[in-house]
């Protein structure tokens, strides 16, 4: 069974414009997949309509055998969960530490505090960042920061992390960091799915490479590269 | 943002507030003044007492009459006296000149004019033994006319200002949401509730209306003793009324108060639930 499939997906916005046709896509749990392509092919309508941040025009969405597409809006906050996001601009709360940011994505899903202060630490040692827990974001550099924002992702320890150009702001020193977290995460069994236009990066990561363009499916390939 | 959205609201509802009790006051004394309406109606000299028997007994069955007196000639000499104490005029009265005549109060002051057509005979003269009849004709007419246009503006004013505060108190409220919409979006994308994310801001929205509220009646509470009471002396004594239900020293300040407290926590509760619709859908 696909941990993520697209069936006959398409959306077209409000303003007319046509992001998606017809997408069918899987996804097998545990799996890495970049979505690549110039900006404006879908890459992030997919990744947005994944977390039912917008809805589908057409088709069904399916993540781990459930269709997300009649899913009721009060059962969405459950959806996201279970789905760790990441993005270009980190999304941080400027006004609090890197350990509050990280603790409140356990606090507003109601965690206890004891788990809290169990699960956090935990995290941010994974991503490296243990030492700067009472740091602010904006002491902290870019490739530091999208630490911060992947810890809060997968503090919850979601089944799937969604990467929506992680490596957007980033050097290559710090993308490079950045994808060997993602790897790591990957391998304790994370479902990751990652849309980038980083040449460089898909090229040595040599994982499964879905292409879109003009909305549409032009190439799915394992162990592939950025493009020909 | 707190503080903002808190002076917010004790300015806006103090204007609303303010309006509203100079409003009833001035409405307390206009009917104050109303009632002093009177029709006088002089006698001629040569009137029977059989005549003034039955006069006062017709006028005394009509139900718009609240009390009719009867002021006999000596009376009437009496009182120009003692009300021209001191002065030359006196000298000059020879004899009696004033009439005897019946002073009628009303119950129902706006049917002043009625009262008087009805000594006035077919062919417009007064009936026998009716010398005269005084009720301040256009004075009368010009009071009850201001007294509705100025109820009909004062009604608009208030309703004019009560938007005026509601359109604020709301563009503040969503301003210090719009200042913590990331923070929403984050809540949101980690999976929080829209209840989760909520409650907060409602409870802050209705804690800001209340306490503004609360600082607009205790801003109130102060202006209405201190001037208003004050002034209801000075209007006593100016327009020599006998009593004024202004606010300042009745119970109907208080309902004036608690419904300001009331509504400043609606808007407040209202004006955080509306201006969250726009960023909790993420």
């Amino acid at each position: 069974m696909n941990m993520i499939e697209l069936r006959n997906v398409s959306k077209v916005y409000e303003d007319k414009s046509v992001a998606l046709k017809n997408i069918n896509i899987g996804i097998k749990k545990g799996e890495f997949v970049f979505l690549v392509g110039p900006s404006g092919s879908g890459k992030s309508t997919i990744i947005k309509l994944l977390i039912r941040e917008i809805p589908v025009t057409g088709g069904a969405i399916f993540i781990a055998g459930r269709n997300i597409c009649n899913l009721k809006y009060s059962r969405v906050p459950q959806l996201r969960r279970n789905i760790g996001s990441v993005f270009q601009d980190f999304k941080l709360l400027p006004n609090k530490t890197v350990f509050e940011n990280v603790a409140f994505a356990l606090e507003v899903i109601g965690r206890p505090g004891y788990v809290i202060k169990l699960q956090v630490p935990q995290v941010l040692k994974l991503v490296g960042l243990e030492h700067k827990m009472k740091s602010y974001p904006h002491q902290l550099s870019a490739g530091e920061q999208q630490r911060v924002s992947i810890a809060r992702a997968f503090v919850n320890r979601p089944p799937i992390l969604l990467a929506d150009e992680p490596t957007g702001n980033l050097d290559p020193v710090n993308s490079e960091g950045i994808m060997k977290l993602l790897s790591r995460i990957n391998l304790i069994g994370t479902t990751v799915a990652m849309a980038t236009h980083d040449r460089n990066i898909v090229n040595s990561m040599r994982r499964r490479v879905i292409e879109l363009e003009e909305g549409e499916v032009i190439r799915d390939q394992k162990r592939g590269v950025y493009g020909s | 943002m707190f503080f903002t959205a808190i002076s917010t609201v004790a300015i806006t509802l103090f204007m609303v507030g303010f309006f509203l009790i100079i409003v009833y006051d001035v409405q307390a004394i206009l009917s104050s003044v109303k009632s002093q309406v009177e029709v006088a109606v002089y006698l001629k000299d040569n009137a029977t007492q059989e005549f003034r028997d039955y006069l006062e007994s017709e006028i005394k069955s009509w139900e718009e009459v609240s009390e009719v007196v009867f002021i006999s000639k000596e009376q009437a000499l009496e009182k120009f006296k003692a009300d021209n104490e001191g002065s030359d005029i006196l000298k000059e009265i020879q004899g009696n000149p004033l009439p005897a005549s019946f002073e009628i109060r009303l119950s129902s002051p706006e049917k002043v004019e009625q009262i008087a057509l009805r000594f006035l005979t077919k062919e417009g003269t007064y009936i026998d033994g009716v010398d005269e009849v005084i009720y301040g004709q256009n004075y009368v007419q010009k009071l009850f006319q201001i007294t509705a246009i100025a109820g009909s503006i004062a009604f608009l004013v208030i309703v004019m200002l009560l938007l005026a505060a509601i359109v604020l108190i709301y563009n503040t409220i969503r301003l210090s949401i719009h200042a913590r919409r990331k923070e929403i979006e984050v809540m949101k994308l980690v999976g929080a509730t829209n209840w989760f994310v909520r409650i907060p801001f409602l409870f802050e929205g209705f804690f800001e209306g209340v306490v503004g509220s609360i600082i607009a009646v205790i801003m109130l509470f102060f202006i209405s003793n201190y001037l208003l009471i004050r002034g209801e002396k000075a209007i006593i004594d100016t327009l020599r009324v006998k009593e004024l239900a202004i606010l300042g020293s009745s119970n109907v300040i208080l309902y004036i108060y608690a419904g300001i407290i009331i509504l400043g926590g609606l808007i407040g509760l209202l004006s955080s639930s509306f201006a969250l619709k726009r960023y909790i859908r993420v």
